[in-house]
């Protein structure tokens, strides 16, 4: 089992003293989380990873799941992309579906809680079933919510102005809300299987596997078969390169179980790559980390073209493996890339077409930005932390009104 | 000088820790004008957290403007002229955050007073005011003479050093003060290694590079017996 102090070589002991420190303060207390998916996703994969090192550091801290049929994760879907803008239609059975399935789960759980961080709209009306259950209430956003559509986030708001306080991943997602609002930035863990160092042999024996050839520098994106990734704007980006430079393309995405548009979305990326031999699509379990971990470590470039971005993890992920990466100027990416130093963020397929061309040229200049984001990353964006943000963020709940707290 | 390196001080210098966690308003604006009006209005501590907190908020490496007003008029209003202005300004000129505020406002009118028209955000850059909760507790690191002092001064995380040098100076209500210079001359003396300290144009440095500093400083002041590694 990995441990806190495993840490210690790359984040420093002083760090993980800290940590420890820190939670000195809250020995005992209990921290429920809930959320829709227990694989696949950027949520299930940081509580994966913080649940644990969080009952290490002596917190009664559990994971909770809600369960849905597909109509529920319809409906939580069109709430995902309406609080990304787009204009989505939610009819009362929709809602009062929604509502149905958080009461079943509600009567399933039987927990209690100091804090209970509720992640994203899926299981958020909990709270009207479960208030006693939990001293405090927070509500975890983890979306893109910078210009919501407005009928979603109405609805939304209706439910999470009873929380206590909420969490976004950037100021820009933050809302009118009649609570204080805390930021608290996504993470990854650099001992997970996705992030770990991976030997030349292990790299070379997943390419084998998958059947990738290294005969030409390899462009990368991760991630899932989602409309707001635009694998499709992608691909245009590719054929611009392509006219000029030699490359490959490998587009890997992963499924997540509460995602019912994947499929629609992957049949438009086979269709923009056909007749391309340069492109492969490969169709990766949720559970295959190992790969993602190989396929990030080979590529000269990774690209995260996303239209909308509550954070792209998969940017962080790339930038702690030291490769320049080139993403969509939305969301979190303008936060994690920062040009000419840390990365790349692009408006169109115009623009990461050129910034590709860009780096295939100058291998030098993109082995600089690898370097940098990966400081970077090191600094900010790991789990040590992520973990640090919970512990402080549970502090700040006995303390709701007080912005200095002498401990 | 080796003495008063070993000397002991009357009270020992005990760091602190210190955990930042931002919090947005949910209030944005748009325009240079909004600007201008909302800063009229907003709580201090917004202020604060803008001009020095963000940069223990996120240390992103590469910026070139040293607050986030400027950061915003150089990428948001895309206008270099008034980023310029703007990070020229230098908060710890001023001794309390009224009058940190009173000299922004004053940047902002006069520079609005000359323009044809108001410059304006694009879309999905608006400025987002935030505030921050810090969260302080004792370190297991102290310093009884100078000489400990600067080899905890190399141990201690950056956010130590951003308490007593930075936040320091909202919390003594002073903007021109800070824990390490005070602690100094109440147990030392040492007007002119105090004066230096107090005369550090920090605002463009980093958090790292304030470290690195201080130790400069004291190394050059006091001799070699206070040597530091970087």
């Amino acid at each position: 089992m990995i441990t806190l102090n495993d840490y210690a070589p790359i984040v420093g002991d002083e760090v993980v003293g800290q940590l420890c420190r820190l939670a000195e303060r809250l020995q005992g207390r209990r921290f429920v989380h809930i959320n829709s998916t227990a694989v696949g996703g950027g949520v299930a994969e940081i509580l994966s990873r913080a649940v644990p090192l969080l009952n290490q550091l002596g917190l009664e801290t559990t994971w909770e799941v809600i369960m849905g049929d597909p109509a529920f994760f319809e409906v939580t879907k069109a709430f995902h992309n309406g609080l990304q803008g787009f204009k989505v239609h939610l009819t009362h059975a929709m809602l009062e579906h929604y509502r149905q399935v958080n009461r079943e789960n509600a009567r399933r759980f039987n927990w209690e809680a100091d804090v209970v961080l509720v992640h994203d709209p899926q299981p958020a009306t909990l709270i009207e079933e479960m208030r006693p259950q939990s001293r405090r209430w927070v509500w975890r956003c983890h979306v893109d919510a910078s210009r919501p559509h407005l009928p979603v986030w109405r609805f939304l708001r209706g439910i999470v102005k009873h929380y206590d306080a909420s969490v976004f991943s950037m100021s820009q997602f933050a809302q009118n809300l009649p609570h204080p609002q805390y930021l608290i930035r996504p993470s990854i863990d650099p001992l997970s299987e996705k992030n770990r160092s991976l030997t030349e042999e292990e790299i070379k024996a997943v390419l084998q596997r998958l059947g990738i050839e290294r005969d030409k520098p390899i462009i990368l994106q991760v991630s899932r078969f989602d409309s707001f990734k635009d694998p499709v704007g992608v691909i245009q980006a590719f054929r611009l390169v392509r006219r000029h430079t030699p490359c490959k393309l490998l587009l890997a995405g992963g499924e997540a179980t509460d995602d019912p548009e994947g499929p629609q979305i992957l049949a438009q990326v086979h269709e923009a790559a056909q007749g391309e031999p340069d492109i492969q699509v490969l169709l990766l379990p949720s559970d295959a980390h190992h790969e993602v971990n190989a396929l990030q470590r080979a590529a000269d470039i990774i690209v995260q073209k996303s239209t909308r971005e509550g954070f792209g993890l998969t940017v962080t992920e790339a930038m702690w493996k030291g490769r320049p990466v080139i993403g969509g100027a939305v969301g979190g990416i303008v936060l994690q890339l920062r040009d000419y130093h840390t990365g790349f963020a692009v408006h169109s397929p115009e623009g990461c077409a050129f910034r590709i061309r860009y780096l295939l040229h100058r291998p030098e200049m993109a082995r600089r930005m690898g370097l940098t984001a990966r400081e970077y990353v090191r600094t900010q964006f790991l789990i040590t932390r992520h973990i640090r943000d919970y512990l402080t963020l549970m502090i700040l709940q006995d303390n709701p009104n007080s912005r200095l707290i002498q401990l | 000088m080796s003495n008063i390196l070993d000397r002991t001080a009357e009270n020992p210098f005990w760091f602190h820790e210190c955990f930042l966690m931002a919090m947005p308003l949910g209030k944005k604006v748009v325009n240079l004008r909004e600007l201008l009006e909302a800063l009229l209005e907003v709580d201090e501590s917004v202020l604060f957290y803008h001009l020095i907190q963000s940069r223990l908020a996120l240390g992103q490496p590469g910026v070139e403007y040293p607050n986030d007003f400027a950061l915003w008029a150089a990428n948001a209003l895309q206008d270099t002229k008034l980023a310029e202005k703007l990070s020229s300004f230098d908060p710890f000129e001023y001794h309390n955050l009224g009058l940190v505020r009173q000299a922004v406002v004053d940047i902002l009118e006069e520079y609005l007073w000359d323009l044809p028209t108001v410059p304006w955000a694009r879309s999905g850059f608006e400025f987002h005011f935030c505030q921050a909760s810090v969260v302080v507790m004792h370190s297991l690191i102290s310093a009884n003479t100078l000489k400990d002092f600067c080899a905890a001064l190399n141990r201690v995380g950056l956010d130590s050093i951003y308490y007593h040098f930075f936040e320091a100076r909202w919390r003594l209500g002073e903007l021109k003060g800070d824990d390490f210079s005070f602690w100094i001359e109440t147990n030392f003396g040492l007007p002119e290694l105090v004066t230096a300290i107090r005369d550090l144009d920090v605002y463009f440095y980093s958090l790292k590079e304030v470290r690195e500093t201080l130790l400069g400083l004291i190394h050059q002041h006091l001799g070699e017996l206070c040597d530091y590694s970087e």
